[in-house]
């Protein structure tokens, strides 16, 4: 066994160590440069809810027909509720008003619930507005709060943005990207 | 299979009454082939060592390295039925340190003469077989890591008697001046206080997250930061006292450094205040100053990093700077892709196997190989925060990151003190150093994490695919 079969050895050894360290940071890179962006003009109207998708850069005042009714009709539960604060007590589910999977709910236990696209998250978002990590909402003396977590287009409770945490009223309009939700009995 | 809680991503319908679908387990295949690599390198490892060393191979302990494979593997099976969304990344990090440290011991013995069942190798080997059974055991036991919060002050309790131990006559061992072992018989064979890291993080995450609106919410603003009222600080005024009372009388300035370290980032997390890490550092950076006046072996430490080449200090027989300034020679030595295995002499060193295994890591593997350690550790590290970050509960949160710290901090003290950044202490280096106790506690504290990360990707969502 020559010395200079041992220094080949050697360096193949090295960079065997190396090329796993780089596979495994291959295999983190969503969470180094964030989850990949998907590109809506690229996706042709082959599926279901393409039409509703492509109508997503348009702004939210003229939303796609299946989620029209939604919006304007937020405001009206929201008065009717009287702005009640939603707490551990009087709501039960998080409801999706708009956005490609509107009706589909979520049930609140006790735990806070992460959004964003990340696929940590607990309601994961995968659309061009939404950040990795966006928002949460967690229970803070019993009532629910919103809390934007530093994301790039803001979540929207009742239309203005939310900067610092705030509680939700029970049937209030939670806007994150082009999704919208509400936290109902 | 019938026990698996998991719910599978739901994709778009709500989870509730979810039909359970058999997904490919995506994560587990990818930790599979991450575990083969690792399971070949650390055989490389030892094979190059002998031809390095001795110029031809011997299949004993090439075997033994098998049967240590043989169990990773039973750990990815039993993650397969009970924790299928955990983590697929650190049980193969785990797995290439604790290989790594058990070719370097290797590479010590042969240097040593030492060889046959007696040999540090081996004990290292069946350690490392106890370690992972331990960490199949509890990855089986713990099935939901909230659990533990019920049994927060029970873990109090558990560090509290684990850190006494070693005082108990009898019991303790006095090791090189630390009176940190525990013996039965005439050998040193544990030492507690490893474990009792684990059972201290737990105590904390526990105790913040009920305590913690009392430590955040009042205080008075001072010097642009919000400062906690005096009779808030008890808790930290505690664990102040153990570590101090753990650098005067088990004589161990580094677990006292990890114990107060653990507790600082977990309050900081738990409250976001930087006054209380501010407050913090200025109680240990004090009490450890005078412990340099006061006692010998603390002031010791701190005259060798500051001037380890004086040669007064070099050849001072006990407490001097020789075992630091061999390290650094041969840390030199090894050069930016080191002498090769088995071709430095590591072994010129005192305790090169435990204490010093990445001196005698960079001599062999030089620059090169040193950083890729440190950027395995990194990864670790950095997925443990991550656990910690996607966590949905507040102990979860606080348990993850506090588990991945304790391992960063005890990197940084034990790397920080060879490399003369900061005064030498008396550490295990994770998952390498020759050592059951610290082979226990880091894979238990592997298992924890990956019990954690199934928890967070277990949970019920929702996905809403634009």
């Amino acid at each position: 066994m020559s010395e200079l079969t041992l220094l080949v050895l050697q360096l193949g050894f090295l960079l065997l160590l190396w090329v796993f360290i780089f596979a495994i940071v291959y295999a983190l890179r969503s969470d180094l440069f964030g989850q990949r962006v998907r590109k809506l003009q690229s996706e042709p109207a082959s599926s279901a809810p393409a039409p509703a998708a492509s109508s997503f850069p348009s702004s939210p005042v003229t939303p796609a027909p299946a989620a029209l009714g939604a919006p304007v009709a937020a405001p009206v539960a929201t008065s009717g509720h009287d702005g009640e604060l939603a707490s551990s007590e009087n709501a039960t589910r998080l409801v999706i008003t708009s956005g490609t999977k509107a009706g589909a709910e979520f049930p609140l236990g006790r735990d806070e619930i992460t959004i964003g696209r990340s696929s940590d998250s607990a309601i994961i978002i995968r659309d061009d507005y939404t950040s990795t990590h966006h928002a949460r909402i967690m229970l803070w003396n019993g009532r629910w709060m919103i809390q934007d977590l530093d994301s790039t287009n803001g979540t929207f409770l009742n239309g203005s943005r939310v900067t610092v945490p705030v509680p939700i009223p029970l049937g209030a309009t939670v806007k994150v990207g082009a999704t919208t939700f509400e936290l109902r009995r | 299979m019938s026990d698996v809680t998991g719910t599978p991503v739901a994709t778009g319908t709500p989870p509730t009454g979810v039909r359970r679908i058999r997904m490919p387990q995506k994560l587990r295949n990818l930790e599979f082939w991450l575990l083969l690599v690792a399971c070949f390198i650390n055989a490389a490892a030892i094979v190059l060592v002998q031809l390095g060393a001795m110029r031809r191979i011997d299949t004993q302990l090439v075997l033994l390295g098998a049967g240590l494979s043989a169990l990773v593997f039973g750990l990815h099976i039993a993650m397969r039925f009970v924790a299928r969304d955990a983590d697929p990344f650190l049980l193969p990090i785990a797995t290439v340190l604790n290989g790594l440290g058990i070719a370097m011991i290797y590479r010590i013995d042969i240097a040593n003469g030492e060889g046959g069942w007696e040999s540090a190798a081996v004990r290292q080997i069946a350690w490392s077989a106890i370690a992972i059974i331990a960490a199949i055991a509890t990855i089986l036991v713990i099935r939901n890591h909230r659990v533990l919060f019920r049994y927060t002050y029970l873990a109090g309790l558990v560090a509290i008697v684990l850190l006494l131990l070693p005082l108990v006559p009898g019991l303790g061992r006095e090791v090189s001046g630390a009176r940190v072992w525990i013996g039965f018989g005439d050998i040193a064979t544990f030492q507690p206080g490893e474990i009792a890291k684990i059972a201290l993080a737990v105590f904390f995450a526990g105790y913040l997250v009920r305590n913690r609106d009392s430590l955040s919410m009042v205080g008075t603003k001072f010097l642009g930061m919000k400062f906690p009222r005096a009779r808030d600080l008890g808790p930290l005024l505690v664990v102040w006292a153990l570590s101090m009372s753990v650098i005067v009388f088990q004589r161990d300035l580094g677990t006292a450094l990890l114990y107060f370290g653990l507790f600082l980032v977990m309050l900081y997390v738990a409250t976001s205040r930087i006054s209380w890490v501010v407050l913090g550092l200025t109680l240990f950076v004090g009490g450890a100053l005078i412990a340099s006046q006061t006692l010998d072996y603390v002031g010791n430490r701190f005259a060798n990093w500051l001037d380890p080449l004086n040669p007064e200090r070099y050849e001072q027989e006990f407490g001097g700077s020789y075992q630091l300034v061999q390290g650094l020679f041969g840390l030199a030595n090894g050069g930016l892709i080191g002498t090769g295995w088995g071709q430095g002499r590591p072994d010129l060193t005192p305790v090169p196997q435990s204490d010093y295994i990445i001196a005698s890591l960079g001599e062999e593997l030089g620059l090169a190989g040193v950083f890729a350690i440190l950027a395995l550790y990194l990864l670790f590290v950095a997925r443990g925060f991550r656990i910690g970050f996607a966590g949905q509960d507040d102990f979860g949160k606080l348990l993850g990151v506090g588990l991945a710290f304790v391992v960063a901090l005890q990197v940084f003290i034990v790397v920080g003190g060879v490399t003369r950044v900061i005064p030498l202490t008396g550490l295990t280096t994770p998952f390498l150093a020759a050592g059951g106790s610290s082979l226990v506690a880091n894979w238990i504290i592997v298992a924890l994490l990956l019990r954690l990360s199934d928890t967070v990707r277990n949970h019920p969502r929702l996905v809403i695919d634009g």
